[in-house]
């Protein structure tokens, strides 16, 4: 009998309308375990060569780890893998707050969503009850009010996640926002559930999840707990500040990239930074499930009440586009939620749009320091109005409409976030690796170039960096396969991973065990992409990162010196130079058939 | 002054009163604190180990700072010192698991301290319990010895606290080696300090 799994995965057709229970082979839940893990595997399995991301054969895999539900801390996330339509990579997103709980309570690990409906709809799954409900009502609304209404309308417990106008209108940035204000936000994968005509996914649950040593789990919790409340970034400057917190450490270090990334110093971020956030916006903290930390806050500006901004978001659209005005950020914050855009690629578009305008090669009145525009330019991306209709698209394919790829801060399509690599070089490597695109949270190694968690490294130092870089990304998957927060790796490691997760399951793992899983779940993605069409020409930079020293501030001077980091890299993973897996690394994974071309 | 906390931090190491990267230190000025990074390794800070925020108000450094920045604060809340040494001598912490007071039997430790408490703490690495508790008894001694962990010592002056540590882990050597030879029981050596 399986513990802490449910065991079972929900498949909703939509062309059909038809609805089946699968039950989940064990080896696949011990080799991959949840979330990301088995989003990876059956993104690989189920969604063949080529598959438009906006066509009936994309799926939306939505799945959960065997500790979500428990009393581990932070296990309330989920996950999502789909094929991306900003990147054309496969794609996982991952998001805290409630639904992913309401979900497995519901008796699934895993929801896979498949074809197309022909109308818009919803789906309401009430435990082992399933239905497909009609959303014309809904279709257009904004995420607050279709969450408000959908509660309303199916009692209480109901949870919801649900896409804006910007996934109706499949705008390559939509997210899908969960609970109101927590989002799978990245790679258009809104636009993915919005090319399904599917508005939202309800979810009450009911059942326990079962565990199978529950003394043993309370001792490691406990003993998580404390380490949490001991730690000064866990306990004092997420749950103070919020992310935030990192405004100010990263502009001292001259790696808060400002502008488009022209500079990396910006001369206004303390008006933006997590002390100010607390002293004049913040009225209340915001935790998900199980969570000690609680990062989020919620806060109050003149526009209104609601979710703030976080790091990223301040960053986008604060130093990115010249904007030091902490309310026109958090207004830009409650704009995204409820349109359902993702507010880094979002705001790092437009940024990408000021530069653009800034050279004369783009038409358009948004200009550096000018947040006026705000309002009306993300309105008109979420309904792909006038300029929005170019923007919608994401930064890549607006800087190639006028020929001028290079002002696109991108990797494989994917917008770069607030980390200015020049400063920080392993924080290179990883963007340029990173399966998903430009993205920080694979290997996130700001623990090691600026928090020193584990240790503090040489920031400026290529050597070295792509073992480091190999080491956080294989964790990392497995943390994101458990559907773990993020910020639980800064105050304990993977051997309180592997106990928690053996105490829930009765299953034996190993600190080793997550190392390899991950790196397993590291490889598949890698082998999906090189289906797909990747190859090493797209592990790359922005042209400018390669080039353009840094002018001035703490990091002026460098470069990132991508090649010779990224050569050590495929080496290290076992990779030829062209970035392919080498067939003994794909054996001792048990990824041979894979390689091959072979499904499993 | 970040010359100063790297001679004591590379004195304590070198002395064997912590390991790589046990310890920590502060310094109050004024409204701040200037603490040693979290995981710095004492005997090799440079420039970047030296996180200076508030005394009692956070800012964003808090994300850089010691995990002890907690009792550190309190200490500094509760008490006049200037300045902290968080150390872990091995014959002292050794002496904390048996006892709940170490008296010192050398004379320069008698003078020095008397009496060296020990508390014991269900966490002793950043708890609110050793937060509460060690401030209130560096209200009346130099010295602390939290049980199995380490010491935390006081001073006006970084080299005073250091001075303490120092004093503390020679006279629990000195312990440690009279109770090896005959009639070294701890009575008998209790009795001999005039205690």
């Amino acid at each position: 009998m399986l513990r802490g799994w449910m065991g079972r995965l929900l498949r909703v057709d939509l062309t059909r309308e038809r609805v089946t229970r699968e039950t989940l082979p064990a080896t696949l839940l011990y080799r991959y375990i949840g979330g990301r893990g088995i989003g990876a595997r059956l993104l690989f399995d189920e969604v063949g060569p080529e598959t438009g991301a906006l066509t009936a054969g994309n799926k939306l895999i939505f799945a959960v780890g065997p500790l979500t539900g428990t009393k581990v801390p932070t296990a309330g996330r989920y996950s999502l893998t789909t094929k991306s339509p900003l990147t054309g990579t496969g794609f996982e997103s991952n998001a805290g707050g409630f639904w992913g709980v309401g979900l497995k309570k519901c008796g699934f690990d895993v929801l896979v969503i498949e074809g197309r409906a022909s109308r818009p709809i919803y789906v309401v799954i009430r435990d082992d009850h399933v239905m497909i409900k009609d959303a014309g009502a809904l279709w257009g609304r904004l995420v607050g009010e279709t969450t408000t209404r959908l509660k309303q309308a199916e009692g209480k417990g109901a949870l919801v996640s649900c896409i804006g106008p910007a996934g109706e209108n499949l705008v390559k940035m939509a997210a899908i926002v969960n609970d109101g204000n927590r989002a799978l936000g990245r790679g258009g994968v809104g636009a993915v559930m919005g090319s399904k005509n599917l508005k939202a996914i309800v979810v009450r649950g009911t059942r326990p999840v079962p565990v199978a040593d529950r003394d043993q789990l309370d001792y490691m919790v406990y003993q998580t707990d404390k380490r949490l409340k001991a730690n000064p970034v866990t306990s004092q400057g997420l749950p103070e500040f919020g992310t935030a917190v990192l405004v100010n450490l990263f502009n001292e270090l001259g790696v808060f990239p400002v502008r488009n990334f022209q500079a990396s110093v910006f001369d206004q971020a303390e008006q933006i930074s997590g002390e100010m956030v607390a002293e004049h916006l913040t009225i209340s903290r915001q935790g998900c499930f199980r969570c000690p930390i609680k990062c989020s806050r919620v806060v109050s500006i003149p526009a209104g009440t609601g979710a703030g901004p976080e790091y990223e978001t301040i960053w986008s659209f604060g130093a990115d586009c010249g904007v030091a005005d902490l309310t026109v950020i958090a207004e830009a914050n409650f704009l995204c939620n409820d349109y359902g855009l993702d507010p880094i690629s979002t705001g790092a578009t437009l940024a990408c749009a000021m530069e653009l305008a800034q050279r004369g090669l783009l038409k358009s009145p948004v200009r550096f320091g000018r947040a006026e525009n705000f309002k009306a330019v993300l309105r008109s991306i979420a309904y792909r109005e006038g300029i929005g209709d170019a923007l919608a698209e994401g930064s890549r394919h607006l800087a190639r409409s006028v020929g001028a790829e290079e002002y696109a801060m991108q990797v494989k399509g994917l917008e770069l976030p607030a980390y200015d690599p020049r400063g920080l070089q392993g924080m290179g490597l990883a963007f340029a690796t990173a399966n998903r695109g430009g993205c920080h949270l694979q290997a996130y190694l700001v623990g090691l170039e600026v928090l020193g968690i584990p240790k503090l490294v040489d920031r400026f130092a290529q050597a070295g960096k792509a073992g480091l870089t190999i080491y956080c990304q294989n964790i990392n998957a497995a943390m994101d396969t458990l559907a773990l927060c993020r910020f639980i790796g800064l105050a304990v490691g993977e051997e309180y991973f592997a106990r928690l997760l053996t105490a829930v399951t009765g299953e034996t793992y190993q600190p080793q065990d997550l190392h390899t899983i991950g790196e397993r779940i590291w490889n598949l993605e890698r082998l999906y992409n090189l289906r797909e069409g990747f190859s090493a020409r797209d592990d790359t930079l922005p042209s400018r990162l390669l080039t353009e020293p840094v002018a001035a501030g703490p990091s002026r001077g460098a470069t990132v010196g991508l090649a010779a980091m990224l050569a050590e890299y495929y080496r290290c993973r076992g990779w030829d130079a062209d970035g392919v897996p080498a067939p003994e690394k794909l054996g001792a994974l048990g990824l041979s058939g894979e390689g091959s071309g072979e499904n499993a | 002054m970040l010359k100063e906390f790297q001679q004591i931090g590379r004195d304590l190491f070198l002395a064997g009163l912590n390991n790589s990267h046990s310890g920590n230190m502060s310094i109050r000025m004024g409204d701040r604190i200037i603490i040693t990074r979290r995981g710095a390794q004492l005997g090799r800070l440079t420039a970047r180990d030296l996180i200076e925020t508030g005394l009692t108000k956070n800012d964003s450094r808090i994300a850089l700072a010691s995990t002890e920045i907690k009792v550190h604060r309190a200490i500094y809340a509760r008490t006049a010192a200037l300045a902290i040494c968080h150390a872990h001598p091995p014959y002292a912490t050794a002496l904390s698991l048996t006892q709940t007071e170490i008296i010192p039997v050398d004379s320069e430790g008698s003078y020095f301290t008397h009496k060296i408490p020990v508390f014991g703490a269900e966490l002793t690495i950043g708890s609110q319990e050793v937060a509460a508790v060690i401030p209130e008894i560096l209200q009346a001694y130099k010295v602390a010895m939290l049980k199995g962990h380490g010491i935390f010592a006081v001073g006006q002056l970084l080299e005073e606290a250091y001075q303490l540590v120092s004093s503390v882990e020679h006279s629990c050597k000195i312990l440690w080696l009279a109770r090896q030879l005959p009639g070294g029981t701890a009575g008998s050596l209790a009795a001999k300090a005039g205690w």
